[in-house]
Parts: C-alpha cells; structure tokens; sequence
C-alpha cells in the first residue's frame, strides 16, 4: 500500500500537518495533524510499503520492541484508511 | 488597469464593471506589474447564482489573492479594523457575528475604530513584520479602504451565552484558519507556499477565539486581550 498522490507532508510552527492538493483536496477537505512518528510512518508510506515496512522504521528510529511496533503500524495504516488517503 | 494593491501593482483586466470597484486602487504610472490578472482565466461556470458582475469579482480575487502567496502573503475571510495604529482581525465562518463585533468597536471605541476591509483583508509578511492591508475585494457590502496597517492580532469568533477570550495554540490555530483562506490549489507549489507563509503567521502573531455575546463588554475584552498579547509579542 501508498499513500495516494495529491498530499503535502509540512512542518508548521514545530508540529506536523498533512494537506491535500489537486483532486484529493476535492474529496478530503482538512488537514491531518501527525505527531513525530507519525510524520516518519507517513514518509514510510510515500513510497509505498506494509505494516512490516513501517514496524522497520519504527524500531530503526525508537527504543521500541517488535510487537509494540507492528501494533502501532496497524493502527496508523487502520486512520489512514478510514480517512481514505491510502491506496 | 493597473492597481496598486498590498504594495503590489497588479494588472488587471478591466471586466464587468471591475473598474468602479477599484478605482481607490488606481495607479497613474506606468510600471511592470508583480501580478497580472486576465479574465480568460476565470471560472465563470462555478458561480451560476451570481451575476456576470459578481463572478468577475470573485474571481479576480481569487486569482489576486492566489498570487499573493507568492509575495510572503495570505487573506483571511474576517473583518478587520483599525485602531489605535494597529490592525485587528476577526474571522470566523458565515454567521459567527464578525462584521457584527467590529460593529461594536466602532460603537464601543468611537470614530477612531476604521473598518478597512470588511470580508478579506490581504496579510504580508514584509521585511520588518506582518502587515494587512484594504483590498477592492471585501465582500457584498464593498466596505474597503485603501490602507496598510501593522498587524497586531486575530481572533475567531463563536456565539455563547458568555464573554470569554482564549489564546489558540498553533494547531488549533491552523486548523481555524485553513477555512477561512484559499487552501484547495491543483499546484502542488501553492499548497507548500501557504503553509510556508501561514508557519511564519502563527509564530508571530497572537490568534484568539472569543466566545461573545453581541454587547460592548465583548469589544472590551477582545481588545484588551488582543493589545496585551501584541505589546507582550513587541508588535
């Protein structure tokens, strides 16, 4: 899975904000706020990937163990989904 | 015609009328313009409830105001006034009572209060700090004057049975602002350069939401709130 074209991944007064452009922004009006892993889950996916994928960045960024990491990952891949932004 | 708007020649094509409406903005010299401004490129089929005047008119701004993010600039969908040397802003979706509160600083505070641009004052971020400006493109009433004022603060607005002003941290301040400014772009580029110009936006300028009733113990307290915080912040 990958993150669908037409997103814009920006950092905006220290936080991280996610706005779509062209055809996405027609569909998905608003912005997704990320915190800093989230930020890395989201760049992860930009060039397309699985909960595997990002449970390697995961643990290659942060003190975490496995099991917490594919956890995390599916619950991003699970927000990302409903807020239909994957594909 | 050639305009100077925001302390930016524009050059825009005279179309339905466009010309009475920006006459305050003329320009008598004759200078390359920052941005021009051609009617082919108007949208005219997305306002069907709008006559031939009012599209040319809203989409002139569109285009004006689209350009300004390339100029360190933004408009914000607010009513803005001037007081005391400095501007103040207030925003809010349809309905929320902005034209309403600066209505009651001008009852509230007297002649000296000026609304200068009743719908979408243009922001730039120039080389000492923010400024807003008067623009020809202020909503159905017209309410603009030519003018360029330091930016001292902004608050969104929300009806309560009670009066009561807080500080928005950065992201609920984003989040309030997005929809009151131009932020859909085909362009990726667009995109990027608003949120460059609104990340240099939030950092500097103190944002607010009021709850208010509409009665001049609202203006009092936007107004003292929004001074405190811009003389805290040195503008």
């Amino acid at each position: 899975m990958k993150i669908k074209e037409g997103y814009v991944l920006r950092e905006v007064a220290d936080q991280y904000v996610v706005i779509p452009f062209g055809s996405e922004s027609v569909s998905f009006n608003g912005m997704i706020t990320l915190n800093e892993s989230g930020a890395l889950l989201w760049r992860a996916l930009e060039n397309g990937g699985d909960r595997e994928t990002l449970a390697d960045a995961l643990v290659g960024e942060y003190d975490i163990d496995r099991e917490s990491a594919l956890a995390d990952a599916d619950e991003f891949i699970a927000s990302l989904t409903k807020i239909g932004c994957i594909e | 015609m050639l305009l100077s708007i925001a302390d930016l020649v524009v050059e825009l094509e005279d179309s339905a009328n466009l010309s009475s409406l920006t006459s305050e903005y003329a320009l008598d010299i004759k200078i390359k313009p920052h941005i021009e401004i051609h009617s082919k490129d108007y949208r005219l089929d997305s306002y069907p409830a709008l006559s031939e005047c009012d599209a040319h008119y809203m989409e002139s701004g569109w285009f004006f105001y689209r350009e300004l993010l390339k100029f360190n600039g933004v408009y914000l969908h607010s009513s803005a006034v001037e007081y005391k040397g400095k501007a103040y802003l207030f925003s809010g979706p349809c309905g929320m009572g902005k034209s309403t509160h600066t209505g009651l600083w001008m009852d509230t505070f007297g002649d000296e209060v000026k609304l200068f641009n009743d719908d979408k004052p243009a922001l730039r971020r120039l080389e000492d700090r923010w400024y807003a400006y008067g623009t020809p493109w202020s909503g159905k009433n017209h309410i603009n004057i030519n003018m360029k004022v330091p930016l001292a603060g902004m608050c969104f607005l929300k009806q309560a049975p009670e009066n009561k002003i807080r500080r928005l941290d950065a992201m609920e301040a984003l989040q309030k602002i997005l929809p009151q400014t131009l932020h859909r772009f085909r362009l990726e580029a667009n995109t990027n350069l608003l949120l460059s110009n609104l990340d240099k936006l939030i950092r500097e300028i103190p944002i607010f939401e009021l709850e208010n009733r509409p009665e001049p113990a609202a203006a009092q307290l936007s107004y003292e709130t929004m001074r405190k915080a811009a003389e805290e912040a040195g503008l």
